[in-house]
């Protein structure tokens, strides 16, 4: 199959729409096979939860937050964690497929490395706290529960765009 | 996406959505509503059941629009059921309409599962629906294996349950004094009623 | 009824494992085909020159959303045994809230974040483990603000619930909100293009 773009040029990324109808397929499947929808964050918190328990789990019993999430099978016992490296795969491949495959640091042309990553660091923290007030994240949150109606997933839609909005708004310089 | 594309997939869309704002609820659901009142007054009059020999005569009398409905699985009513009787299973009795003229009589193992049916029945505006009073535990003690106490006389109320009885093929007999096991007196009992005792008596309601 | 597969014992203990597999292997896949794991992207939409973030989103939902109501309708996905998660009116404002700030600074969500660490980019890697750090500090603050964290619970509680309405009036109503969103957005990426920021 040749690229038309040339052999070793990145193909271009697919239709946004065409894309959607696939993930909400893919979401689909889900709650028909397993009766839940899709996350992310939630693996983080059963890592979390399993980090805690390894240091203290007197810590981790108390925590009504790290008892919840511990997987007495382990943290590959976890639906979530699975699903997660599922994604990483899945992402590796598409990717390796259409030659997006590289390693950088993306960032806007006024940006430094450190500052990027400094930046990611510290959005992914703030992220880590919001995800774990709101129960979950946009693939959690905003794609499950908004697909099933669920109140408090439209509302974390709405609270997040708008800060989301707002926030991108003033950090524009950043990655012109 | 070409713009025909496109245009197919929003229409589909538009399709889905306004048929989803008519058709409303999305759980396939079946909804009855129960006059408490007069279901209560029912059973406290005891006209919500019949008893095995009041439903053996039914049958033997060939009463007309009578169904007897086994409520139990498919294997229970594989194994015996009651001669003539359907086998609608208690999660489809919401499909059933009434219809003018039908006597229902609903069954199960001991009558508790019946008993509910013939609330859902009633729920979904059956008028004459009754449930088996004691299951099939019961039909089997009167109907097909009853048995006479010994210090009891034989009197007419036991010739009929006797001949009864015997149209449907058990086997009535005398047995010991109440209290005593009543195998030991008495002729022994056809062995498929007693397989099919014994089982209906192994598995729960 | 003959889904969830795993609820009606279609699927057992491995099995629905390997479905989370395949699952998450497809969810991957979507997300970097459409380029949600760069984080050039998701800033595009913040800029409102590239709305594909809202379009993917929106659409997954819209889709999903579609499938379970008609898949319901017609008998074949038992909708009381799919996990409806729980609302907390306030910990999820105020958590949504948190989180588009960070979102916003990151410029990758959870999920995205994994796709772009897994496809080479090293700011992915890097808002993982501001993530890990992120949750596993709120984890052990936890008891200190637990009143709020478990406040205004109201279980299961749909947009149909709460506005006294069907299931199929909110459908209907996030359809239409969903194609209008489209349409602006669309305006909305031709008008930023043309002026620049």
């Amino acid at each position: 199959m040749t690229n038309p773009h040339g052999s070793d040029q990145p193909r271009p990324y697919a239709d946004p729409y065409l894309a959607g109808v696939a993930l909400g397929l893919v979401l689909l499947a889900a709650f028909v096979l397993t009766g839940r929808g899709l996350g992310a964050s939630g693996a983080f918190a059963t890592v979390a939860s399993t980090v805690v328990n390894a240091a203290s789990s007197t810590t981790a019993q108390g925590n009504p937050f790290f008892a919840d999430h511990r997987d007495a099978g382990g943290v590959w016992s976890d639906w979530l964690v699975i699903e997660l490296a599922g994604l990483c795969i899945g992402a590796f491949l598409s990717a390796r497929f259409a030659n997006r495959v590289r390693l950088e640091v993306e960032r806007g042309a006024h940006t430094t490395v450190r500052g990027r990553l400094g930046a990611a660091a510290a959005g992914g923290a703030v992220m880590g706290v919001g995800a774990v007030l709101a129960r979950g994240c946009t693939s959690g949150q905003a794609l499950t529960g908004g697909a099933l109606l669920s109140v408090g997933s439209w509302i974390f839609i709405a609270g997040a765009f708008a800060s989301a909005y707002a926030v991108a708004r003033m950090r524009r310089r950043a990655w012109s | 996406m070409t713009n025909t594309a496109r245009n197919v997939l929003v229409a589909m869309t538009i399709v889905l959505a306004v048929g989803a704002l008519i058709v409303g609820n999305p759980r396939a659901s079946t909804s009855g509503t129960v006059d408490v009142t007069a279901l209560a007054r029912d059973i406290e009059h005891e006209a919500d059941h019949v008893t095995a020999l009041e439903l053996a005569q039914w049958l033997r009398d060939h009463k007309s629009g009578l169904r007897v409905l086994d409520v139990r699985s498919d294997s229970e009513f594989a194994d015996f059921h009651i001669p003539g009787a359907e086998h609608v299973a208690l999660s489809r009795l919401a499909s059933l309409k009434p219809a003018g003229g039908e006597t229902i009589v609903l069954y199960s193992e001991g009558g508790a599962h019946a008993a509910q049916g013939w609330v859902l029945l009633r729920a979904l505006g059956f008028r004459e629906v009754y449930f088996l009073r004691g299951g099939l535990l019961d039909w089997m003690d009167d109907i097909e294996n009853p048995v006479r106490a010994a210090n009891r006389t034989a009197d007419s109320a036991w010739a009929h349950q006797a001949e009864l009885s015997r149209y449907f093929g058990g086997v009535p007999r005398v047995g010991a004094v109440p209290g005593l096991p009543s195998a030991s007196v008495g002729a022994e009992t056809a062995p498929a009623a007693t397989s099919a005792v014994a089982r209906a008596k192994r598995r729960g309601c | 009824m003959i889904a969830p597969w795993w609820e009606t014992g279609a699927l057992s203990p491995p099995g629905v494992l390997v479905a989370g597999l395949f699952v998450g292997i497809a969810f991957g896949a979507c997300l970097e085909r459409a380029g949600l794991g760069s984080a050039k992207k998701l800033i595009g939409q913040f800029t409102l020159k590239d709305m594909a973030v809202f379009k993917v989103m929106f659409t997954a939902i819209v889709t999903a959303m579609l499938g379970v109501f008609w898949l319901s309708r017609v008998g074949v996905l038992d909708l009381d045994k799919v996990y409806l998660p729980e609302t907390f009116v306030l910990p999820q404002l105020a958590g949504g809230v948190i989180f588009g700030v960070g979102f916003a600074l990151a410029g990758l969500c959870p999920g995205t974040s994994c796709v772009a660490a897994a496809t080479g980019r090293g700011d992915g890697l890097a808002v993982v483990l501001g993530m890990l750090a992120g949750v596993l500090a709120t984890g052990l603050a936890l008891p200190t603000f637990q009143e709020f964290f478990v406040s205004t619970a109201k279980g299961g509680f749909t947009l149909s619930q709460a506005f006294g309405v069907t299931d199929g009036a909110v459908v209907f109503a996030i359809v239409a909100l969903a194609l209008v969103g489209f349409a602006v957005t669309s305006r909305i990426e031709r008008w930023a293009s043309r002026t620049s920021t």
